[in-house]
């Protein structure tokens, strides 16, 4: 059965004129023109171009947001089974839409995407991780044989077949991990990269190494003995009976507990559901986890100015990145909020 | 753990005691316990008055 | 050192009336075994059941899978644990192949940090015990039982099994031996010298649990306050060393065969020397990490006079961190490192596959993620998990950290994370 494809491109691409015509907004044209035609060439009986999406590229860029939802319906309109963006080579306004484009569709529609572009374009970075970007060439000499290879990779999404690796299928590095199976054993493969790696050969390590971005270092303005401080932990203190059901692994919750009149934590009420490690000690005695006592000893001597009456604390371990920033944000925000200074974290 | 806090950009770092008991020691009488619970918030306490520029971590004196 | 595995294919498992080998049958004495196992007042109830390959049948709760090794000279079985401690590693070794002993956790209610084997599907072609005809035992504590003791009751009643199935083959002669003989390692033949000398760094205990006193790890020691320890690559294929009760992506059974000790042999005196194995365990404290991490890589480059080291981790995340610490410091003193990771994301994504970032510590492979979902169809039978038939028969979600035998962390498996 031939596919339902429609094409998205800019002015220049969809043939309305050149930069004079940037501003222009969304409009939709049935079948295919423009660039599209070598989408329909590259599709051959596999599919139809049954509409062109065009937009301005200024009108992209500019009003990202209301350009693609005026797009999306346009896109909705003509029941695609597969929508083609670009490729938008190396023009960075041109490929940000794309891929804003692409990303939309594939979330909102649930319709496969597939768009190109060339390393250098902003749009790889922006959304390699959530769609397919095919690598192209950074000018529109080698069109058809770019589009022949977005649109074969277009086709194995629309027909849900199994997707290659990047480098095989021509597609930047999502950063997804996936589990495969390998030609030979682990430990084979690592005595082999060894050999390579003492003969100085090239080796790939199968593991990317990781890249944090640096976090500025906030300075404590305020003496301590006039600051608020607070307490925080991914060891996983909970009240007996884990009231906010913080996860044993894998947490997405924390829990906010009032200290407020305690000099203490009392072991009879509270528990841990932490997975990672042998909380049998922590259980006995809160505080070798949270230093409720100590920092309170300290406030009433006025070592500190005051300790705050919520600690925050949740289960850090098996922990998503993405759920570990976010809840270190809201936790971040909530302490701003009630005028906290400083934060000690204890960790396990 | 100490090379995770530095590689994920933590800017104070105070080794404590343990991932078991971070901040206290099932070994150790109550009495020398809080001691060493205390000495690791103070010296956590001297870390904040610290002005760094990268992950650092702060080694017992 | 030299050792000799002798081993015996066995094609298939039956119930008899006495236990020996026929042909490449082995039968099975259920009675007489269940009996044997009973008297330990640690355990009551003790269930045997016999699967084979193909069978819709899924093995549930499963908490340590046990190839059948037996001393055909003398020598002590499992030394420390099973039998007495001797030094493990050299004569004569029975062991049979196509058969394992599968022991099951009746106790634990945490049931998502139990595995299960796949006979049959899909799943059964990724783990070595969906090929492997398994006698399962099942065995509850008996009142008063505390969980480490129950654990170390269920893996000495396994231990027992292995034995008795593989003596056997004591009057048969081996399908194939297969020969592990490796001089002292600083006794390099002159033509041999130019070849790199390459150590294997083995992680066999992460102390964010603490051991119990009864869980034998290296010689029946709990290996408390272990400090790494340089030990002849046949005392570990031998018995020397088993998992601990934490068994996370790892069994005996692969420590028995352990691919990376094999690995190494195989390539020994053709493309490398190898310089032995360090034995080590992650730390739960950050100066006893810093204090085992350098006296590893004093092992490794002095002792041994590596130039190259090979590293597997046990456990999770701080193992994790363990492990790299050692090779960075490997790495500080001249030593070139491979070390094999499990994935550490839990959502998919490349950003968390490692928790660390060490100079040199740049070569990686990976033995796949445990969290990534994967399907477990139908089947027909649930054996070593009545609770929990109802689920385990009607297919249901797992992921490949709870299939046994899918990762092996010291190496045995292909499955691997390729990032996308």
């Amino acid at each position: 059965m031939a596919l339902r494809v429609v094409c998205y491109l800019n002015q220049f691409f969809g043939q309305l004129g050149g930069e004079e015509k940037a501003g222009v907004g969304p409009q939709v044209v049935d079948g295919a023109v423009g660039a599209a035609r070598a989408v329909q060439q590259a599709l051959g009986d596999a599919g139809t171009v049954v509409a062109t999406v065009i937009c301005g590229d200024n009108y992209a860029a500019e009003q990202a947001e209301r350009a693609v939802a005026e797009m999306v319906p346009l896109v909705a309109a003509a029941r695609p089974d597969l929508v083609v963006a670009g490729p938008a080579f190396l023009a960075g306004r041109y490929g940000v839409a794309c891929g804003a484009l692409c990303a939309a569709v594939q979330a909102q529609l649930e319709v496969p995407v597939v768009t190109g572009m060339h390393a250098e374009n902003p749009g790889v970075e922006l959304y390699r991780r959530q769609v397919h970007v095919v690598q192209t060439g950074a000018e529109a000499t080698r069109m058809l044989d770019d589009v022949k290879r977005l649109v074969a990779l277009g086709l194995k999404l629309a027909r849900r077949e199994a997707i290659g690796a990047p480098v095989a299928e021509g597609y930047f590095a999502r950063g997804l991990t996936r589990n495969v199976v390998a030609g030979a054993v682990a430990a084979d493969r690592a005595v082999a990269m060894l050999l390579d790696k003492l003969a100085a050969r090239p080796f790939a390590s199968e593991v990317p190494r990781p890249a944090f971005p640096h976090v500025p270092a906030p300075r404590l303005i305020k003496t301590l003995e006039g600051a608020t401080i607070a307490l925080v932990t991914d060891g996983g203190l909970v009240p007996r009976g884990n009231p906010d059901g913080i996860e044993a692994l894998n947490a997405t919750r924390y829990g906010a507990y009032s200290i407020e009149g305690k000099t203490g934590l009392d072991a009879a009420q509270y528990d841990n559901p932490h997975r990672g490690y042998d909380t049998t000690w922590v259980k006995q005695d809160p505080h070798r986890l949270v230093p409720v006592d100590v920092a309170r000893e300290l406030e009433r001597s006025g070592a500190i100015g005051k300790l705050h009456e919520t600690v925050y604390s949740t289960v850090g371990v098996a922990t998503t990145l993405a759920h570990s920033a976010r809840m270190g944000a809201e936790i971040a925000e909530k302490l701003r909020a009630a005028g906290v200074d400083a934060v000690i974290l204890t960790s396990t | 753990m100490t090379p995770v806090a530095v590689m994920v950009g933590a800017n104070r770092i105070v080794p404590a005691a343990g991932i078991i008991h971070p901040l206290g020691s099932a070994d150790l009488s109550p009495d020398d316990e809080k001691a060493l619970r205390r000495r690791i918030v103070e010296q956590a306490l001297q870390a904040l008055r610290t002005e760094v520029a990268r992950p650092t971590v702060f080694t017992r004196e | 050192m030299r050792l000799e595995l002798r081993w015996t294919d066995v094609d298939d498992l039956a119930a008899a009336s006495a236990t020996r080998l026929v042909g490449k049958r082995l039968e099975v004495d259920l009675q007489a075994l269940g009996t044997l196992l009973a008297t330990d007042a640690r355990l009551t109830g003790i269930r045997l059941d016999l699967v084979h390959p193909g069978e819709r049948c899924r093995i549930g709760r499963v908490f340590d899978v046990i190839a059948p090794r037996a001393k055909l000279d003398g020598g002590e079985d499992f030394p420390g644990v099973l039998g007495g401690v001797a030094r493990a590693g050299d004569g004569r070794t029975l062991a049979l192949a196509g058969v394992a002993v599968v022991a099951t956790d009746q106790q634990t209610d945490s049931v998502g940090t139990l595995a299960v084997i796949d006979m049959a599907g899909p799943n059964a072609a990724l783990s070595a015990f969906g090929r492997t005809h398994n006698l399962v035992i099942s065995a509850w504590p008996s009142a008063g039982t505390a969980r480490s003791d129950y654990l170390a009751a269920v893996r000495l009643a396994a231990l027992r099994t292995a034995v008795d199935l593989a003596r056997t083959a004591r009057d048969t002669e081996p399908d194939r031996v297969e020969v592990f003989a490796l001089p002292p390692s600083p006794r390099v033949p002159p033509e041999q010298a130019h070849l790199p000398r390459v150590a294997y760094v083995f992680q066999i205990h992460s102390h964010q649990r603490p051991t119990g006193l009864d869980e034998g790890i290296l010689y029946g020691d709990p290996v408390r306050r272990m400090l790494p320890t340089v030990v002849h690559p046949n005392e570990v294929l031998d018995g020397a060393v088993l998992r601990g009760f934490m068994g996370r992506s790892v069994t005996t059974w692969a420590t028995q065969n352990h691919p990376m000790i094999r690995a190494l042999y195989a390539q020994h005196g053709r493309t490398l020397w190898f310089a032995g194995v360090v034995v080590t365990v992650a730390q739960a404290t950050e100066p006893e990490r810093v204090r085992s991490a350098f006296l590893t890589a004093g092992l490794v480059a002095q002792t041994l006079g590596a130039d190259g080291a090979v590293f597997t981790k046990i456990g999770g995340g701080a193992p994790h961190v363990d492990m790299a610490q050692s090779a960075s410091q490997c790495e500080a003193l001249g030593v070139k490192t491979t070390v094999v990771v499990e994935d550490m994301s839990t959502d998919g994504s490349a950003e968390g596959m490692l928790l660390f970032d060490f100079p040199g510590v740049d070569a990686m492979v990976n033995v796949g993620s445990s969290q990534e979902p994967i399907t477990l169809p139908a089947m027909d039978r649930v054996v070593g998990a009545d609770d929990l038939a109802p689920k385990l028969l009607g297919e249901t979600r797992a992921t490949y950290g709870g299939l046994c035998g899918a990762i092996e962390q010291v190496g045995a498996t292909r499955v691997m994370a390729e990032v996308r």
